[in-house]
C-alpha cells in the first residue's frame, strides 16, 4: 500500500522539483505504511528537518490528493524501515540471544570481515613480525600479548590483520563473543547510549566480551569522555583475561590528544609495526588479488603495476581494480600494453605527462577565456597574459621545441615565444598575483 | 523566452528528462560508464573538470537503484557543507551514495574525517559509494592520509570533456530523448554561437524545447536563432 501511494508521490515531486533537488532530499527517503499512517524515514535530522521545512507541504497536498479516501496521516521521522538503526540501545539493551554455535552467525555478529583472514594476507619482510604475532594472539587470546598494538601507515593490512585474528579466534570458539569496531563507532554508540540513558548496558556490553577489536584507536584523539569510558572497558577486559587488540597510524606514545595513561596502557602487551611492502610482496599482493577476482594477471604486469605504486597496499589494489575495470568494458586480456593504457591518467600524474593541448585548456578555464582567445591574435593583456602564461608553462612542463610550441600557439614564430617566457619570468618577480597564478596552474597541470 | 498572448502554454509535467544513462552521450567515457553503470565495485573515483557530465551520471547511478528498489542519495558537498558534518550520519543505509564536488572538503579537517568515516561505514556496511572531483584524489590537496588513500580504493577513472563534434552528437541524442528533431547543422548552429558548456547547452535544449512545443514549430536555424542570448 505505501509503495504504490509514495510511488506516485515520488513520480510527481520527481517532475516538480530539479534532478539535484529530488536525488538529494528526497531519494534517500523510505516510506512505511501502517494504520493510515505514512512514515517517511529520513537517514539523519538534517535530511529530515529539510525535507519537513521545504516538502512537507507539497507532500500532504500530493497524498490528499491521490487518495479518494481518507487521506493518511504523514509524519516524518529519523530512521530505517528495512534493516532497524544499529542504535546503541538497541543492540546492548537487548539481552545477547541464546548461545550461538552456529559460526556464520557468531561472525555477523562480531561485524568481523570474513574475506579477511590469514590465508589471504600476502606476507612479506614488512609484515612478518606483526603476522606471527596476531597469528599467536589468535591461538591464545588474553595470553601474554595483551593488549595487541598493530600499527602503520594507511594503507598496510592493519584492518585486515585484526579481522584475521577476530576470524582465528571465531573458528577455534565459535561461541567466543568477539567484536571488531572503529574507534569512532565506539565513539558514537557512547554518546548513543548516553542521549539513551543506556550507558549501563553499554558498559556491560563492551565488557562482556572475550576479544575486543578497536581499530585506529588514534581517532579517540581529545575526545575524553570516550577515553575515560574506553580506559574502564580496557582495565576490566585486561583483569578478566579478555583480549584487547588495537590499531593505530604511529606508535602508542605518540598518538596525540590521548591521555597518558592509556598511552602507557597500550604498551603493556606487545606493539608492533608494519611497514609498506616491499615490491616482491607487492607483486604477490597483486598476483592473489587477482586470482581472488578470477583475473589472469601476467607476471610482467604485476611487476610494472607494482613498480609504479609504491605508496600503500589499498592503492595498489585500486590500481589493479582500474586494470580490472577496463577489461571488463572490453573483455580483451590484460596484457602490458592494456595495463598501461587503462592506467594511463594515474601514471602520468606520476610522470609529468603535460600536453599543450591541456595546458592550454587548463590556463584558458583557469582565466574563463577560450582555448580560441589564446590562440588568437587578440593582444589586449586578459588575453595576451594568460597566453604568455600558457607557453611559459608549456616550456616548462613539456619537452616541445620553442617553434612547436609556437605553432601550437596559433603558427607563432618561436622568437614570439620567448619573449613571453620571459616576460612571465619577470613579472612572477614583481606582481604577486601572477606569481600565485602560475604557482596555481603548476600544481593544477603537475599533479 | 516570454510567452505571448494567444500563444498557447505548454503543459509542464513530463517536461523535464532526469539524468539517466540512457541520456548520457558516454563519448570519450564510455569505460567509465560502464563501470558505473556494472556496479561491481564498491568503490569508485571519477574525477574531471565540470561540464563533463561528473554531476549527470553520479544522478543517473542514484536513479538506476531506485529503480531496481534500492535506496540512494546524491550528495552535492557544495549544499551538504553548509550544514554540519553530521549530514553524513546514518548515509550508510543507502545501497548507493553518489558524492559531488568532493575538492570542497579538502582541508577541512572536519568533514575530512567524516567522509574518512563514512566510507569505513558503507564498506562494513557492504554498499556502495561513489565519490567525484575536480582532480584526482592526489591532486584535491587532501590533508587526511586515510581519506586519500580510500578515495584510491577503487578505480579511479579520469573524465574527459567532450570535444565539439562529440558536444554535438550528445545534444543530439538528448534532444532525440525528448522527442525533438534536432538536425546536425542546428546543433553545429547551436555550438558555435551559444556557450558550449554543456550543462548551458543542455538548458539551451530545454529552453528551445518548450519553445518550440508552444510554438508547434520545427527546430530549424531560423528558428533557434532568438533562443541564443
Amino acid at each position: 500500500m505505501s509503495v504504490p501511494l509514495w510511488g506516485q508521490c515520488l513520480t510527481y515531486l520527481e517532475d516538480e522539483l530539479s534532478p539535484q533537488q529530488f536525488n538529494t532530499w528526497i531519494r534517500p527517503l523510505q516510506a512505511e505504511f501502517s494504520d493510515n499512517v505514512l512514515r517517511l524515514l529520513s537517514p539523519n535530522r538534517f535530511v529530515q528537518d529539510w525535507v519537513t521545512d521545504r516538502f512537507h507541504g507539497r507532500i500532504t497536498e500530493l497524498v490528499s490528493q491521490l487518495c479518494s479516501e481518507q487521506a493518511p496521516r504523514i509524519i516524518f521521522e529519523v530512521g530505517s524501515s528495512s534493516t532497524p538503526l544499529p542504535t546503541p540501545s538497541k543492540r546492548t539493551v537487548t539481552p545477547d540471544p541464546l548461545p550461538e554455535t552456529n559460526r556464520q552467525a557468531a561472525v555477523d555478529r562480531s561485524r568481523i570481515n570474513p574475506d579477511s583472514t590469514f590465508d589471504n594476507f600476502v606476507e612479506g619482510k614488512s609484515n612478518q613480525l606483526s603476522k606471527a604475532a596476531a597469528m599467536q594472539v589468535a591461538e591464545n587470546p588474553g595470553g601474554a600479548y595483551n593488549p595487541l598494538f598493530i600499527y602503520g601507515g594507511v594503507g598496510l593490512g592493519k584492518t585486515h590483520l585484526m579481522h584475521a585474528i577476530g576470524n582465528l579466534i571465531l573458528a577455534r570458539n565459535p561461541s567466543a563473543k568477539v567484536i571488531y569496531l572503529h574507534s569512532e563507532r565506539f565513539v558514537a554508540d557512547m554518546v548513543k547510549a548516553l542521549q539513551h540513558n543506556a550507558i549501563t548496558e553499554f558498559k556491560r556490553f563492551y565488557r562482556s566480551v572475550d576479544a575486543l577489536l578497536i581499530d585506529d584507536i588514534q581517532f579517540f584523539a581529545g575526545k575524553e569522555r570516550s577515553q575515560e569510558e574506553f580506559f574502564h572497558t580496557f582495565n576490566a577486559l585486561l583483569e578478566g583475561q579478555r583480549q584487547i587488540i588495537l590499531t593505530s597510524d604511529r606508535f602508542p606514545k605518540e598518538v596525540k590528544g590521548l591521555e597518558e595513561r592509556l598511552k602507557s596502557r597500550f604498551g603493556w602487551g606487545l606493539t608492533v609495526a608494519i611497514e609498506p611492502p616491499e615490491l616482491e610482496t607487492r607483486v604477490a599482493i597483486l598476483k592473489k588479488k587477482a586470482a581472488h577476482a578470477h583475473v589472469l594477471l601476467p607476471d610482467e604486469v604485476a611487476f610494472f603495476i607494482a613498480k609504479r605504486i609504491r605508496s600503500n597496499v589499498r592503492e595498489l589494489e585500486g590500481a589493479l581494480r582500474r586494470v580490472i575495470a577496463n577489461a571488463h568494458f572490453t573483455g580483451q586480456p590484460i596484457t602490458l600494453d592494456f595495463a598501461k593504457e587503462a592506467l594511463r591518467d594515474l601514471l602520468a600524474l606520476q610522470a609529468k605527462l603535460v600536453t599543450i593541448d591541456n595546458i592550454q585548456k587548463t590556463v584558458a578555464e583557469y582565466y574563463k577565456i577560450r582555448v580560441a582567445d589564446l590562440l588568437s591574435k587578440r593582444r589586449n593583456r586578459s588575453i595576451a597574459r594568460p597566453r604568455q602564461i600558457a607557453m611559459a608553462l608549456a616550456k616548462e612542463l613539456t619537452n616541445h621545441s620553442l617553434p612547436e610550441i609556437g605553432d601550437a600557439f596559433g603558427g607563432r614564430d618561436h622568437t614570439t615565444i620567448m619573449h613571453g617566457c620571459k616576460k612571465v619570468a619577470e613579472l612572477k618577480g614583481l606582481d604577486q598575483i601572477i606569481a600565485d597564478d602560475y604557482a596555481k596552474l603548476l600544481r593544477i597541470l603537475s599533479t | 523566452m516570454k510567452s505571448h498572448p494567444g500563444q498557447q502554454l505548454p503543459l509542464r509535467i513530463g517536461l523535464r528528462d532526469g539524468a539517466t544513462f540512457t541520456n548520457f552521450y558516454p563519448g570519450p567515457n564510455a569505460a567509465a560508464v560502464h563501470a558505473l553503470q556494472a556496479a561491481r565495485e564498491p568503490f569508485l573515483y571519477l574525477g574531471g573538470p565540470p561540464g563533463c557530465g561528473r554531476s549527470h551520471l553520479l544522478q543517473a547511478a542514484c536513479h538506476a537503484v531506485s529503480e531496481a528498489g534500492g535506496l540512494a542519495a546524491y550528495l552535492p558537498l557544495e549544499e551538504c557543507m553548509a550544514m554540519s558534518p553530521q549530514m553524513l550520519a546514518g548515509m550508510e543505509q543507502m545501497a548507493l551514495l553518489a558524492l559531488d564536488d568532493v575538492e570542497r572538503l579538502a582541508g577541512n579537517a572536519e568533514w575530512e574525517q567524516a567522509l574518512f568515516h563514512l566510507y569505513n561505514r558503507m564498506r562494513d556496511a557492504g554498499h556502495r559509494l561513489i565519490v567525484v572531483g575536480n582532480a584526482p584524489p592526489a591532486a584535491l590537496g587532501i590533508a587526511l592520509p586515510d581519506l586519500l588513500s580510500r578515495l584510491g580504493w577503487g578505480p579511479v577513472f579520469q573524465l574527459q570533456p567532450l570535444s565539439d563534434s562529440e558536444k554535438s552528437a550528445a545534444l543530439r541524442l538528448r534532444a532525440n530523448q525528448r522527442g525533438m528533431e534536432l538536425p546536425a547543422e542546428v546543433a553545429d548552429y547551436l555550438l558555435n554561437h551559444a556557450s558550449r558548456e554543456m550543462p548551458d547547452l543542455i538548458a539551451l535544449l530545454e529552453r528551445l524545447d518548450e519553445g518550440s512545443l508552444a510554438a508547434q514549430r520545427r527546430l530549424t536555424i531560423p528558428f533557434v536563432r532568438p533562443f541564443i542570448s
